[in-house]
């Protein structure tokens, strides 16, 4: 209907404009008849405006797509801005050892046999990372090495709970200690701790479950983690249902210079009506003039272990182990750093007391994607034996891979 | 109140959000220079918190989570965008529990949209060239025209986010373009004499203090963005500025100058340190007192 009346609007308009006009008789003034024409367009406007429920026509009539804003066909590389952040850090190290570390210094890391260089291959990780709609991200990262392929974590991760809460719910490092959250390539030094190898878990406290995290309405960083997964623990089989506890806190005490303490405990069930009760401590201070790229960093970790009504009673009792270092990044390309560990010696046959360790570390940085490093290290066996360890490791990481956490 | 109520109210007072100072909006911007914008535009209704210093390099900020904190009741966050903050800002903002200014949120503003992007890399793009940005130079804040584009960008963002002081906002913005363009007639006359004369930079962190001063780089000190310079490319670098006159090596006051007063020493040019930011000299208190001072810093060795 309404087009009907616009047809008959439009096919009326002009015929009624020319015929006044002629019917005069009188030579036609271009410029009445322009103004003429411009009055009936008007109202012709108003007309069409009133037919269609449209405001009158007024200021600018909104302008056409600029030409290339959109392809005929769309885009069709579009899809590529839907793929995750991809990334690729592999690591491998030359390795020598003058003790057979394997049997008499169990731990994570690479670990030569005695007397030979040989070439490691540590990891292959792969992350890939995004956000998976507004209310939650998601981080995968898979891990190759020479036992296989893992996920070595792989979670979601809340963006907007009300109240400061935040959960991570998947495969995932517990919230214990400070290195245990941290991806072997964020470490300064090449291997970890032996006290964190021996007296937390080989590879890291990891494995299914969730962690809740609560950020305190403070004026600093205060976060209290409580998590539950399955673990497990160092060098032995089986998962074990854990239950973990962080507080962990961070103050700028005077520009540039940062520092952060953590406390943690962890209860794992073996089962039988045992327990495995881990307590750790941490301490880190950061220190980085705002001009340049230098910065200091000192990092303590204190970890005690006690096994209570575990089925064979000889292995009841405490255990305390830690690990103190300090890194100091001279430029964007070097660093150095220096380690002193202490762990309870884990080889059977060995005398009872702590093995120490002590680490010198050199690093050259390339660019920000890749690091050569050359660590020396000095292991002091219960019972007194002595082996000196050098290790040359390499390092690349390919594509976006996420920026970590402080 | 019986001592049982007690600590459950105090587990939900701990639990509300943080009570805000004032009625201000908070705004939190990455580097000091849209800290400046943001202030010339929301004037009173704001209060701005940056989360990086303008003697920084905004590439390599330390992602401390006390930074999270400043994000946790922003009521808007600025970045610059371009992968500037990409090795330090999304794991803040993930930790912030503020889901409003996780990228595309309401409550952010990503700088680099409101302007046109230079240095857009062709061809196949990997990190042989370096750190390369894949979206464009996000240094864009060296050229007056784009931070003026920006500053009109906060103020529609804030008019949407706190509509009753929207005309305020406008207003802002317009009167700090209009003090800008003035600004940028001057600066540009005294820029005249040297158009077209060929400068040495750091890395291209000034392409777009080039694009608008008409000065023209010979090249960088560094080999690749990045990329330390070699003692092969520096000496590369000096015969070029013997050949091509170049009259000026200028660095931002956030490198290492070693290599820059190197060449300034060996090819006759002189080493021109220029703030990085707003904030990285006494002098550089607000947008247009940086730009005046690295306008005044490269013709005044232009000059010699």
């Amino acid at each position: 209907m309404m087009w009907l009346l616009l047809a008959g609007a439009v096919a009326a308009g002009p015929g009624a404009s020319g015929g006044g006009s002629q019917g005069a008789g009188a030579p036609a003034d271009p410029e009445v008849q322009r103004q003429a024409e411009a009055e009936e367009r008007r109202k012709l406007e108003e007309q069409v405006a009133r037919e269609l429920g449209a405001p009158p026509a007024s200021g600018a009539v909104p302008s056409a797509p600029a030409p290339g804003a959109v392809a005929p066909g769309g885009d069709p590389y579009a899809r590529l801005l839907l793929l995750p952040d991809i990334s690729a850090i592999g690591r491998g190290a030359l390795a020598w050892n003058r003790l057979d570390a394997g049997s008499l210094s169990p731990r994570q890391g690479p670990v030569a046999p005695a007397g030979k260089l040989q070439p490691i291959f540590q990891e292959l990780e792969v992350g890939l990372q995004a956000v998976v709609d507004p209310y939650l991200r998601a981080d995968v990262f898979l891990t190759f090495g020479p036992e296989g392929a893992a996920a070595e974590e792989a979670y979601v991760t809340t963006l907007g709970l009300p109240g400061g809460l935040q959960v991570k719910a998947g495969t995932l490092y517990a919230p214990f200690g400070r290195q245990n959250q941290q991806h072997p390539h964020v470490w300064d030094f090449v291997d970890g701790p032996l006290s964190q190898s021996r007296q937390v878990a080989a590879e890291g406290l990891k494995g299914p479950g969730l962690d809740v995290a609560w950020l305190a309405p403070l004026p600093w960083f205060a976060e209290l983690h409580l998590a539950y997964q399955e673990t497990t623990p160092a060098f032995e089989p089986g998962g074990r249902r854990t239950g973990t506890a962080r507080l962990v806190q961070f103050f700028e005490l005077t520009e540039g210079v940062t520092l952060g303490a953590g406390l943690s405990a962890a209860r794992l069930d073996e089962g039988g009506g045992g327990w495995r009760d881990l307590f750790g401590g941490d301490l880190y201070l950061r220190v980085r003039p705002p001009r340049g790229r230098a910065y200091l960093t000192l990092q303590a970790e204190l970890f005690a272990r006690r096994l209570s009504a575990m089925a064979d009673p000889a292995l009841d009792g405490a255990k305390v182990g830690g690990y103190g270092q300090a890194f100091l990044r001279l430029s964007p390309f070097w660093g150095l750093g220096a380690r002193w560990d202490t762990a309870p010696g884990q080889a059977a046959g060995l005398p009872g007391g702590p093995e120490q360790r002590g680490s010198a570390v050199a690093a050259w940085y390339p660019s920000e994607f890749s690091r050569l490093r050359l660590q020396l290290s000095y292991d002091r066996l219960p019972g007194g034996r002595e082996g000196l360890e050098a290790l040359l490791s390499l390092e690349f990481s390919l594509g976006a891979h996420g920026a970590h956490p402080f | 109140m019986t001592s049982r109520t007690k600590p459950a109210l105090l587990l939900l007072a701990l639990l509300l959000p943080p009570a805000r100072a004032g009625a201000a909006l908070q705004v939190v911007t990455t580097t000091e220079g849209l800290g400046a914008l943001a202030r010339e535009v929301g004037g009173a209704q704001v209060e701005v918190t940056t989360l990086s210093r303008g003697t920084q390099d905004p590439h390599f900020v330390d992602a401390s989570p006390v930074l999270a904190v400043k994000l946790r009741s922003a009521d808007l966050l600025v970045d610059q965008g371009l992968d500037l903050e990409v090795g330090w800002l999304p794991p803040l903002v993930t930790q912030s529990r503020n889901a409003e200014v996780q990228p595309g949120g309401r409550r952010r503003l990503t700088a680099a949209s409101a302007v046109t992007v230079l240095d857009l890399p062709t061809g196949p793009v990997d990190r042989s060239r370096g750190d390369v940005h894949p979206a464009g130079n996000p240094h864009f804040l060296t050229d007056p025209r784009r931070a003026a584009l920006v500053a009109q960008a906060i103020a529609r963002r804030l008019a949407e986010l706190d509509p009753a002081h929207a005309a305020a906002y406008a207003a802002n913005a317009a009167a700090f373009s209009a003090r800008l363009e003035a600004a940028l007639s001057r600066w540009r006359a005294e820029l005249a004499p040297f158009q077209g004369r060929k400068v040495l930079t750091q890395h291209r962190t000034l392409g777009y203090f080039l694009d608008w001063t008409g000065l023209v780089s010979a090249g960088e000190l560094e080999p690749r963005p990045g990329t330390p310079p070699s003692p092969a490319h520096l000496a590369r670098m000096v015969e070029l500025a013997r050949r091509e006159g170049v009259k000026a090596v200028i660095v931002e006051s956030y490198y290492d100058t070693r290599s820059g007063e190197l060449a300034s020493r060996l090819s006759g040019a002189r080493l021109v340190v220029v703030p990085g930011d707003v904030g990285a000299d006494p002098q550089a208190r607000s947008y247009q007192a940086y730009v005046e001072l690295l306008v005044r810093k490269v013709v005044d060795a232009l000059r010699g």
